[in-house]
């Protein structure tokens, strides 16, 4: 059972024809669903996937964007699939043929509400387990069912990347880790080289200290000696 | 204001009656501030003047409250579409023309003084195209206007117009004929049904079972579905009760013509309203709408069923009226949820016996509907009714209407609202939930003041009403006014609404009478009067002179308040049926201001001596515009002719002697003897006076919603007892005449 259609402005969000389930059975709290679906009008852009499921706990929202135009369903998990986007694409194809020219140039929220009457009894006409028999054209354009992206709604609501975001940024990613890694080389390189001067710098001055030093002490050892050698009998 | 404080003795003066009609006090605000203040047809308070200090409110013994009109039908109203509406970040208050600019940039707000930023789009000035002058915008240059709600103002799709027509089609009901008039005046009005390609329209009738009515589109003809189970009532369809006006218009109109024969012969006696009601609000709770009960019996089967508990014997009674207050809590309850779905329920009670009006009306009250009553209601015994009867349902069914609407009244910092009256539920605080706002609507609410008002020089009052029109748009409609505050009692005085005042201080009295006794509202009336002149007196007058004096503006004080006391809604003594009087209570808080004031005080004029002088130019037509004259028989001279315009009924009394000129020209009757006893027409002469007369009565007639029945009267008409009933300034047996109750008053000042 559909629970709820609403048709949005991709641009801006804002709401142009809604429906919501008049029946004394659904009797759901629908005001929490209303609210997702206001917010994910307005979180969706010309870079979304044009058709998608997006799972909400029991409930799944469908959408179908074309032409600028948002087009969505609320209803069951259950519920095929197949059908709701039939469903949808019917309600496409009438509400751009009435007034897809129109949809630029209006700033009032719900300014095609009287929509409503159009939804309502194509609601009845796919929903109706009778009229399923009828059906049979559905088949022949969702063929594609099976590719329509399915995710979840929480996190298109909270993440809110497209996932050409991502992809940018994995790129980004790589192409940093390479410059890491030639600058990691170089830093590497020039350590050695550091390591190299320092060893060369100590050597010098090793010998440097020795000559400067041990040879002094040399040749005053060898005064020394010579000294005591020379005078002898200087004790009685 | 040195005008209104003139002092003016009561008990010397005999003519206190202005020419025309009484104007409302003007506030005393800067002329700039006055020019764009609040139309007081709209918005009007008790005081035009605030008190500061709560003490200074209490000594000044006059009650402080609004009076309003939100929706009134506006000839002139500016509309704005607007990406951002601006409001106090606090408060929550709309832009108005009593804000302050601090810069360009920057405004305060005048109810909690906050300073806001003025934002970036509301820098250009779309009407004049400039920009940097925010002053400018019509948001900041007219006290009420609309706005187009963006879309958080919804809680959900706006809904389409939904209609629901229950009709009684007992035995009784069916004899009355008014069946024949609501489906020939809804064959007439189907086009001119307020709504859009969305509108849907559904048919419940009862008796003892409750009949719905299958209006698929694709069937030949109306499927009558009956559910005799009224214990658990269910809807034996899910959809296609409710169906699409625009689709299924012929279905609609072929049901409307066949209802009348349907039930032409029924023989069920028993009615049951009850079930009924619970059935038309399963049907109407996924979407809210307007449901039109039309009631003829008191309710006998079923949940909701009432006993007659009038004894004909106390209607006359001198102490207190018993049976005010409703019987059983079962239509206040279904009212409370049909108000939480956005359903309102109106009650059209047409019936010659008692039908618990105090019970029934409650089903109205919570749900923001409305109530009429047709006493008596007979196709041929009461012709004028039905004329009355036609008209009212034709403007019921085109006027405009706002659906699933909540309205909100602000006032300034210090200032607080404690009582609403009127037909609504007080969803929060000061949020009124209204399923159904309509034109004839009015409302009134009383404050207090909980902080000094030190330091304002004035202090603001803002209506904002959130509606859905019937063509689906979210709309929010602000009143903003703007009044002085004082802190002195002759500025007080000064500043008084005598007529606001008096419609307070009657749906004050209709609470008190039904949470404590009649008596005790009649007796708080009385001391209004009296605590307000004495005050004025002891606190205002310098020189004490002898007599009863009262400020001018406060002059007609106490006659108005005989006249309350004399009124269906609240006089002893005389003979007055229940839901009469509990009707009356009713519309004194229900209409609005003007409407209230014709019933208390009707306008009397002279009428066989029409001229031209002082005549009103109005579209062409010359309004001939008599003088007021005082409601005393001692006015009536037996040789002239007076009408008497008391709202929903017009009189028009011939005196015995009365000019012949007036009987030939303008009833086309030879003599006085000729006058008919029922005479409810005047014919259309070819004459001067017959043209002024008809001119005069038409344009009485149309400032106003509902349609008044004019009733000539002659000295054995079966209405002269109520026409002399408004004559509110002569003594009867059971209540002062107006020198007498000047001579009450003055005795109990004097203490």
């Amino acid at each position: 059972m559909v629970l709820l259609t609403m048709i949005a402005r991709v641009a801006d969000g804002l709401p142009l024809a809604a429906s919501m389930q008049e029946d004394e059975q659904s009797g759901r709290d629908l005001q929490h669903y209303q609210s997702q679906a206001k917010q994910l009008c307005r979180k969706l852009n010309a870079q979304s996937p044009n058709r998608c499921t997006l799972e909400a706990g029991v409930m799944s929202f469908h959408y179908v964007l074309e032409h600028g135009v948002c087009y969505l369903a609320l209803c069951e998990a259950v519920f095929p699939k197949r059908l709701v986007f039939g469903y949808l694409e019917d309600l496409q194809t009438e509400f751009h043929e009435q007034h897809g020219k129109k949809v630029s140039t209006v700033s009032r929220p719900y300014s095609f509400i009287e929509f409503d009457t159009y939804i309502q009894k194509t609601k009845k006409t796919y929903i109706d387990s009778r009229a399923r028999r009828n059906l049979g054209s559905i088949n022949t354009e969702l063929q594609d069912v099976q590719r329509i992206m399915v995710a979840n709604i929480e996190e298109v609501l909270q993440r809110g990347e497209a996932l050409s975001a991502l992809d940018t940024k994995a790129s980004n990613l790589s192409s940093l880790s390479k410059k890491y890694r030639s600058d990691a080389k170089y830093l590497n390189t020039r350590s050695t080289y550091a390591k190299i001067a320092a060893g060369a710098v100590f050597f010098i001055t090793l010998i440097v200290y020795l000559s400067c030093v041990l040879l002094p002490f040399i040749t005053w050892r060898r005064t020394i000696l010579l000294q005591f050698e020379l005078a002898p009998d200087l004790t009685i | 204001p040195l005008l209104a404080l003139r002092v003016v003795n009561l008990l010397q003066e005999r003519n206190l009656l202005p020419l025309g009609p009484v104007t409302p006090p003007t506030p005393c605000l800067p002329q700039d501030l006055q020019k764009i203040n609040c139309h007081p047809e709209v918005f009007r308070s008790t005081l035009t003047s605030i008190p500061q200090t709560q003490s200074l409110l209490n000594k000044a013994k006059l009650p402080l409250g609004l009076l309003l009109h939100p929706f009134k039908d506006l000839s002139q109203l500016p509309v704005v579409t607007s990406s951002t509406i601006v409001r106090c970040r606090s408060c929550r208050t709309y832009i108005n023309p009593f804000v302050t600019f601090l810069d360009q940039r920057r405004w305060k707000c005048n109810l909690c003084y906050r300073v806001n930023d003025v934002p970036e789009e509301f820098m250009y000035n779309p009407v004049s195209r400039s920009y940097g002058e925010p002053h400018k915008r019509p948001e900041v240059q007219n006290a009420t206007l609309e706005f187009i709600a963006p879309s958080e103002y919804m809680l959900r799709p706006p809904q389409p117009a939904v209609y629901l027509i229950v009709l009684d089609v007992s035995h009784n009901a069916v004899e009355t004929g008014y069946l024949d008039v609501v489906c020939q005046s809804l064959l007439e009005n189907i086009n001119a049904l307020p709504g859009d390609s969305r509108t849907k329209i559904g048919f419940i009738t009862f008796d003892s079972t409750i009949h719905f009515y299958n209006l698929q589109e694709g069937l030949s003809q109306p499927q009558m579905l009956i559910v005799s189970d009224i214990e658990d009532i269910f809807l034996p369809t899910p959809d296609s009760l409710l169906v699409n006006l625009n689709e299924c218009k012929e279905l609609v109109q072929d049901l409307l013509r066949s209802l009348p024969q349907m039930f032409g012969k029924t023989m069920e006696t028993q009615c049951a309203l009850g079930p009924a009601l619970q059935a038309a609000f399963k049907l109407l709770s996924a979407t809210g709408g307007r449901v039109s009960v039309f009631q003829t019996q008191l309710p006998s089967l079923g949940v909701g069923a009432l006993k007659s508990r009038e004894d004909p014997n106390q209607r006359a009674s001198a102490k207190d009226i018993q049976h005010l207050s409703p019987a059983t809590d079962f239509y206040k309850k279904l009212a409370l949820d049909c108000s939480g779905q956005q359903v309102a329920v109106d009650l059209f009670l047409l019936s010659s016996q008692y039908c618990d009006l105090a019970s029934l009306g409650c089903i109205s009250r919570y749900s923001a509907g409305s109530v009429y009553y047709y006493p008596s209601y007979h196709q041929q015994h009461n012709p004028a009714g039905v004329e009355c009867f036609q008209k009212d349902l034709k403007r019921y069914l085109t006027r405009k209407i706002g659906f699933e609407a909540v309205m909100r009244i602000r006032c300034s910092k210090g200032l607080s609202i404690h009582t609403f009256h009127g037909n609504f539920f007080v969803r929060s605080t000061d949020l009124l939930s209204l399923p159904n706002v309509n034109p004839d609507a009015g409302f009134a609410v009383q404050m207090s003041i909980e902080e000094n008002l030190v330091d304002m020089q004035s202090v603001s009052f803002q209506a904002a009403l959130l509606y859905t029109s019937s063509k689906g748009e979210r709309r929010i409609r602000v009143h903003t006014m703007c009044l002085p505050v004082v802190n002195s009692l002759s500025d007080i005085f000064a500043g008084a609404d005598v007529q606001a005042i008096t419609c307070l201080l009657a749906s004050m009295a209709v609470d008190r009478s039904v949470t404590a006794s009649l008596s005790d509202a009649r007796d708080a009336m009385t001391n209004a009067s009296i605590d307000s002149l004495t005050s004025f007196r002891t606190s205002v007058l310098t020189i004490q002179q002898p007599g009863l004096l009262a400020p001018a503006c406060l002059r007609l004080f106490p006659l108005y308040i005989l006249a309350l006391l004399k009124q269906k809604a609240f006089r002893t003594g005389t003979s007055t049926r229940l839901d009469d009087r509990v009707f009356a209570m009713c519309q004194l808080k229900y209409q609005p201001l003007a409407y209230v004031m014709l019933m208390i005080h009707p306008a009397l004029y002279r009428v066989d001596d029409l001229t031209d002088e002082g005549a009103l130019n109005v579209s062409e037509r010359t309004i001939p515009q008599p003088r007021v004259q005082q409601l005393s028989v001692e006015k009536l001279s037996r040789d002239g002719a007076f009408l008497m315009d008391a709202g929903s009924v017009i009189y028009l009394w011939i005196g015995r002697n009365c000019n012949p000129n007036f009987l030939t020209q303008v009833l086309g009757l030879p003599n006085y003897a000729a006058v008919p006893l029922n005479m409810n027409m005047l014919p259309e002469l070819d004459t001067a006076e017959s043209q002024r007369t008809r001119v005069f009565v038409g344009w009485l007639r149309e400032q106003r919603p509902f349609f008044p029945i004019l009733h000539v009267i002659r000295d054995e008409s079966p209405l002269k007892a109520s026409f002399l009933q408004n004559m509110i300034e002569d003594r009867t047996e059971s209540a002062l005449s107006y020198y007498e109750f000047l001579l009450h008053i003055q005795q109990q000042v004097s203490k």
